[in-house]
């Protein structure tokens, strides 16, 4: 039988990286080369299917860039158990407000939070200014995924969320599925058919 | 701010005393000093005394100003061909699937924007969805263009509506037209007998002539005394009467006039009106000059990037708002503003605001579809009167919600937070049930608020519910707004109640409004306005147990 495993997954980074774009690309395989700008944030969700047939289910939230929303972020990534932050290639100033979101997730989110750091526009390599190294350099310092996407182009999207679908803790249920922090919320919802009763230590406490 | 004086609501008789907080006589038209950055003052430029100034160009280095320019995608427009017709009917029952049918009956150019993202078309059309009707119609007349190359036309006149846009009144009067497209009362009836389609014309005929009785009244009342002795009650009553009749939806061609009125930034009477204009015209002018004095070194950097990146993605698809002339107005329009409002500074969904004031001054001086106009066609000063005329209004109406966006957005927070209190009242089980699943409002109505639900409902929606809200008053976009959404939200009660968390969440946010005419609107419109009715003043029940 086949494992089902639903994760909470929160997007980050400078408005205009591609954040919407790459999501886009992931859940139905479009790309629009404009698009309105995010407001609040957007919901959606998209199953990968691993080799050994487990699947696994993203709910993601796709968060506006724009710093004046910044204070919504909270509600978004408190119970997140992966996070995409995206920086754009073409502009270096986009990797150190990824490197701010990083901080504040490591000091903010779930101890466990898995967080990859994602450099899209790869199809204006020719423009780019911030390199494989130093992005890579940065992740593997801070022990995150890194990769390389390219939303236009669907090149690297699908891999970095099975990279990060892989790096889940698909051995036991995901610690809390619900993406509210109340308890019951995974109750109804049809996911994780496989949920045992939770060993504690991967129980949240139910306060 | 002083005290809002209540609206003239319908159904609510109109007393001489409901007038707009900034409208106490006929010399205040003039002063018109009630702009929030006290830098009128300044701004009075000598330099720049002209109705003709172009703006310098905002420097950007790869774009070009030219009309043929056009940088943008269409995602799903094909190219005119005899064959795409039928290609794109297939096509049409997509994501905003709809055909636009254009009734005009004083010029018989038509056309079809089936691919528009948003429809939003101001003209007098109304919408089809599949086989049903949903408007009062000539069913033989649906046409199917699905990309027009030409520019659109401007009208003859632009020079008479840009110095005096009640010249409108007075141009349409002498044509003496056979009926008027008006915004109102599409009815969600098919099958109308004559009789019926009769009457309601005959209504809409006679709500223009109210309007414009109102509109001119004053003009020959002032006209034939002098302004000093003008009785000031007359004015006000005028006020009151616009309002009244406002709320209920302005027909379209007097729109470009009444919105002005209704949000104090043009007077009414007649030589107050035409020097009132020039004037901020000329004002805005020069704060566009010495704001982009300097190349772009000079500008805000963080402000600026912002509003580049957001420009390019305001209306994306939409041709009028992909022109690079319309694009450089939008960003001229919002860098300045930010500049003058440091505490906010430009916030993502302001962008969208300036949409429909923009494309309601557009539609005064042509005669074509406005979301399909070449503005670079138009002569430049009309096209200035137009980015001037959206700043100001645009700034009239954020002096309301400016609490919406400064930092933390606490006008927002509050708004969402009294629209949950509320559904809790008036629809408790679909309050429960929002609970039980954990869906927090800020999850879907912080938009609603940002953007005063114009991700929600199409740019002609939005101008309709804007009449009522101009006509409700200053602080209408934050408070009559916040019973707007709640009305929006429990009309989806049943369905939402019936979903799960992801149902719910992803159900809000792409909501079945494409096929939304007026009458959808005033219905929404009403509820809000019962819900108003009864909980305004009433807030210790809000939170009530």
């Amino acid at each position: 039988m086949s494992k089902q495993f639903q994760f909470k997954l929160v997007l980050l980074g400078e408005s205009a990286v591609g954040k919407s774009s790459l999501v886009l690309r992931f859940v139905k395989d479009q790309f629009d080369d404009y698009r309105e700008s995010t407001i609040g944030a957007a919901f959606l969700t998209q199953t990968v299917t691993l080799e050994d047939q487990t699947t696994v289910k993203f709910e993601i939230w796709d968060t506006a860039g724009q710093e004046r929303y910044k204070s919504l972020a909270p509600m978004y990534y408190r119970n997140a158990n992966c996070a995409v932050v995206v920086y754009d290639i073409t502009q270096s100033a986009s990797l150190d407000k990824a490197k701010t979101w990083i901080r504040e997730l490591q000091r903010q989110a779930d101890p466990n939070i898995v967080i990859a750091l994602c450099g899209n526009k790869t199809d204006l390599s020719a423009r780019r200014q911030v390199t494989q190294e130093e992005a890579q350099k940065y992740a593997e310092e801070e022990g995150l995924m890194w990769g390389e996407t390219s939303a236009k182009s669907g090149e690297g999207v699908s891999e970095i969320f099975t990279a990060i679908a892989k790096k889940l803790p698909l051995t036991a249920p995901p610690p809390k599925t619900a993406a509210r922090g109340a308890p019951g919320a995974a109750g109804g919802r049809g996911v994780d058919l496989n949920r045992q009763p939770a060993p504690g230590q991967n129980e949240p406490c139910n306060c | 701010m002083s005290a809002r004086p209540p609206p003239a609501r319908p159904h609510i008789g109109v007393h001489s005393s409901y007038f707009s907080s900034h409208s106490s006589g006929a010399a205040d038209w003039a002063e018109d000093d009630a702009w929030d950055s006290g830098s009128d003052s300044e701004s009075q430029n000598p330099s720049t005394s002209s109705n003709n100034w172009t703006p310098k160009p905002v420097p950007r280095p790869t774009l070009n100003n030219s009309s043929s320019t056009l940088a943008f995608s269409y995602t799903h427009v094909s190219a005119p061909s005899p064959s795409s017709y039928s290609h794109k009917e297939e096509n049409q029952i997509h994501k905003h699937g709809w055909t636009i049918v254009r009734k005009s009956s004083d010029q018989r150019e038509r056309r079809g924007s089936g691919s528009h993202e948003k429809e939003g078309e101001i003209g007098g059309e109304v919408d089809v969805e599949g086989e049903m009707v949903l408007g009062d119609m000539e069913p033989e007349i649906i046409e199917h263009i699905p990309f027009r190359q030409d520019q659109g036309t401007i009208r003859e006149d632009v020079d008479e509506i840009v110095n005096d846009p009640l010249h409108l009144i007075s141009r349409r009067l002498g044509k003496a037209k056979s009926e008027d497209p008006i915004s109102g009362r599409a009815s969600p009836e098919g099958n109308q007998s004559p009789e019926r389609l009769q009457r309601e014309r005959s209504i809409r005929t006679n709500r223009r002539h109210r309007f414009v009785n109102c509109l001119l009244q004053e003009d020959i009342n002032i006209g034939s005394s002098p302004i000093a002795v003008t009785p000031v009650p007359l004015l006000r009553l005028c006020e009151a009467q616009l309002r009244k009749l406002a709320w209920q939806g302005i027909p379209n061609d007097l729109r470009p006039i009444v919105w002005p009125l209704l949000l104090g930034y043009m007077p009414l009477p007649s030589p107050l009106r035409s020097s009132t204009l020039k004037r901020k015209r000329e004002e805005y002018a020069s704060l566009v000059e010495v704001t982009f004095a300097r190349d772009r070194r000079g500008l805000d950097q963080q402000i600026w990037h912002q509003i580049e990146i957001d420009v390019p993605r305001t209306r994306p698809g939409v041709r009028l708002w992909m022109h690079a002339c319309t694009q450089r107005s939008l960003e001229r329009i919002l860098y300045v503003w930010a500049i003058r409002h440091p505490a906010s500074g430009y916030v993502q969904g302001i962008n969208d605001l300036v949409t429909p004031f923009f494309q309601v001054f557009l539609s005064a001086y042509i005669e074509t579809d406005v979301e399909e106009f070449d503005p670079t066609i138009l002569p430049p000063n009309v096209l200035n009167a137009i980015e001037a005329d959206s700043f100001w209004c645009l700034s009239r109406l954020l002096d309301g919600i400016q609490d919406n966006y400064i930092a933390g957005q606490p006008g927002i927070h509050r708004s969402v937070k009294r629209m949950a209190e509320l559904v809790a009242r008036i629809d408790p089980p679909l309050a429960a049930h929002l609970a039980s699943q954990n869906v927090e409002f800020m999850q879907f109505a912080f938009r609603w608020m940002n953007c005063l639900l114009m991700r929600e409902i199409s740019v002609r929606n939005t101008i309709r519910m804007w009449d009522t809200y101009l006509a409700e008053g200053a602080d209408a976009f934050s408070q009559f707004h916040l019973y707007v959404c709640s009305a929006f939200l429990v009309k989806w009660s049943e369905k939402l109640r019936g979903m799960d968390f992801q149902g719910i969440i992803m159900f809000l946010q792409s909501l079945p409004t494409q096929g939304w005419t007026d009458h959808d609107i005033e219905m929404l419109l009403s509820e809000a306005f019962v819900l108003s009715s009864t909980w305004h003043n009433a807030q210790s029940h809000f939170s009530g147990n």
